[in-house]
């Protein structure tokens, strides 16, 4: 098993008294990307931030290319190579673009690369280059969520946890990140882990799916396996995704 | 006409240093959310050290400054080691805030005592930095003492801006002043962030202590009046604002020189809270605060 870049097992995670997450397994292969579906509020935030270390699990283990970084606190685990590309952005809104890129530099030897990262963002991110010298909190939330993405590819990452990024967005805007995701999958050998409400999105991205619900991963496939999966499409996500997707 | 050149030039140097006590408390607020009430007592250290170099051992104007810098850092983060960082790792079941007020207070309270019992009770004069002065109309002089001291506080001041602006580990403190988990999955090491925030901050204050030394005493309660200078400056700024923290420093040495120059010293403390009154009953957040607004 040690071919594997992120093992969770058996994670237990929650706030204050109450059990969010429990039992959840997840194993994740170097430059593989999964996508984990499920309703809000079951969970799959709180696995992100026990991942990262934002919260501490309660049980379980977490493990990094071999090495358990479950208790251990957020900038470690972040010195470790994961970027956790946090739900609503998680930009600094009184600074700048630039100045929030830059902060993505900050882990140790990357500082000393950031003239080339954020000349690698600005090329694969126009429209973040466009808006470099304003201040985050003037952002429109689909450019908020594409310097949230920006800021994520400043340095070199093993693991990127991205957190719904089509939440809260028009469609236009969606299409936007996506495409900036699609773009970062070929560039990146990071492992990925993205959650999503549903499966309209993650088509073109996904190596495998699995859905969590009620604070556990269910179910686990393909893309092509789940989104035509009748069961699973109705019960969990309503409708059918939109054709060609 | 003398009047106001006066009040001017009284008022630009009251508030130059006024700003360079009040910013490490802005700094602090920024980050940690906290008050801190030692910061007066950085300013006590300094008026100290100021009279241990220069007085005592007659060493050079710098390396007194240098030397208040870095004892006043030392003090700043121990301080905060002692009294802030065991309860921000409870910050869940306690009011960091109100607690802070109390702990840090209490830390001011004890170095006090310690320069009482160390130094004992008399005021011991700090030599001036630079003696002279410089008449600018006929009756309006100023030394270049409190010139160097206003020189001085706007050149570290102007560094705090840029330290903030530019260098990785100042847009850290701002990063962790505006959403301390981002700047933690950023790899911002929290921990030791807040210490050294508070060291930066009181070394500041530190350093405006040699001047205040100089243009007072070194004394155990040289560092009351500006704490209790800071702490109206901060609170009229607008709490966690530095732009606001630098024009409040100034609109206070401005009334404060004015008050001296028309009505006399004695007046000084009444028309000062008279106009923080009037300005806090129109703006309750400060010049340039707001009540959810991130900070720094």
């Amino acid at each position: 098993m040690s071919d594997l870049l992120l093992e969770v097992r058996g994670l237990r995670a929650g706030y204050d008294r109450a059990v969010v997450i429990h039992d959840l397994d997840l194993a994740v292969e170097p430059g593989r990307t999964a996508v984990v579906i499920g309703p809000n509020g079951h969970g799959k935030t709180t696995m992100l931030r026990a991942i990262s270390g934002l919260l501490q699990p309660w049980a379980g283990e977490v493990t990094l290319d071999g090495r358990r970084v479950d208790g251990q606190p957020a900038e470690r685990i972040a010195g470790l190579g994961v970027v956790h590309v946090m739900q609503g952005d998680g930009l600094f809104a009184g600074m700048t673009v630039e100045e929030n890129l830059l902060m993505g530099s900050f882990v140790g030897s990357s500082w000393r690369g950031r003239r080339e990262a954020l000349r690698r963002v600005y090329q694969a991110l126009p429209i973040v280059q466009e808006k470099r010298a304003q201040k985050a909190r003037t952002l429109s939330g689909g450019e908020r969520r594409l310097v949230g993405l920006g800021r994520g590819m400043m340095r070199p990452a093993r693991l990127m946890l991205i957190d719904e990024p089509s939440l809260g967005l028009a469609p236009v805007a969606i299409e936007a990140v996506y495409a900036a995701l699609a773009d970062l999958r070929k560039e990146s050998e990071a492992a990925v882990v993205l959650i999503e409400e549903n499966f309209t999105h993650v088509g073109g991205i996904a190596d495998v799916v699995h859905v969590l619900e009620a604070g556990a991963i269910i179910r686990s496939g393909s893309y092509a396996e789940l989104s035509t999966d009748e069961t699973i499409v109705q019960t969990y996500l309503g409708a059918l995704p939109e054709a060609g997707r | 006409m003398t009047d106001i050149v006066a009040i001017l030039a009284n008022g630009f140097i009251y508030g130059s240093i006024y700003g360079l006590v009040a910013i490490g408390m802005t700094l602090i607020y920024g980050t940690l959310r906290i008050l801190d009430m030692s910061q007066g007592s950085m300013v006590m250290a300094g008026t100290y050290v100021g009279w241990w170099a220069l007085a005592e051992h007659g060493l050079n104007a710098l390396v007194a400054l240098v030397l208040a810098f870095i004892v006043t850092f030392i003090l700043g983060t121990a301080t905060e080691l002692v009294s802030v960082q065991p309860l921000i790792n409870r910050a869940k079941e306690v009011d960091l805030e109100m607690v802070t007020f109390i702990t840090t207070f209490a830390v001011a309270i004890l170095i006090t005592n310690l320069a009482l019992q160390h130094f004992g009770p008399f005021q011991k004069n700090v030599p001036v930095i630079v003696s002279g002065q410089v008449e600018l109309v006929k009756g309006v002089t100023i030394s270049y003492h409190e010139l160097t001291m206003a020189g001085i506080s706007i050149v570290l001041m102007c560094s705090l801006g840029l330290f903030l602006a530019r260098t990785r580990w100042g847009l850290a403190v701002r990063a962790v002043a505006q959403d301390l988990d981002a700047a933690r999955s950023m790899g911002v090491p929290v921990t030791r962030l807040y210490p050294l925030t508070m060291g930066l901050a009181s070394a500041l204050a530190g350093v405006g202590g040699v001047f205040l030394g100089g243009l007072y005493f070194a004394s155990p309660s040289a560092g009351d009046q500006p704490l209790l200078f800071a702490l109206i400056v901060v609170v009229l700024g607008g709490l966690g604002s530095l732009t606001g923290t630098i024009y409040a420093a100034y609109l206070v040495g401005l009334i404060q020189a004015f008050t001296e120059v028309r009505y006399g010293t004695t007046w000084t403390l009444t028309i000062l809270y008279a106009a923080i009154l009037a300005i806090l009953l129109v703006r309750p957040y400060g010049l340039k605060g707001s009540p959810s607004e991130a900070r720094l």
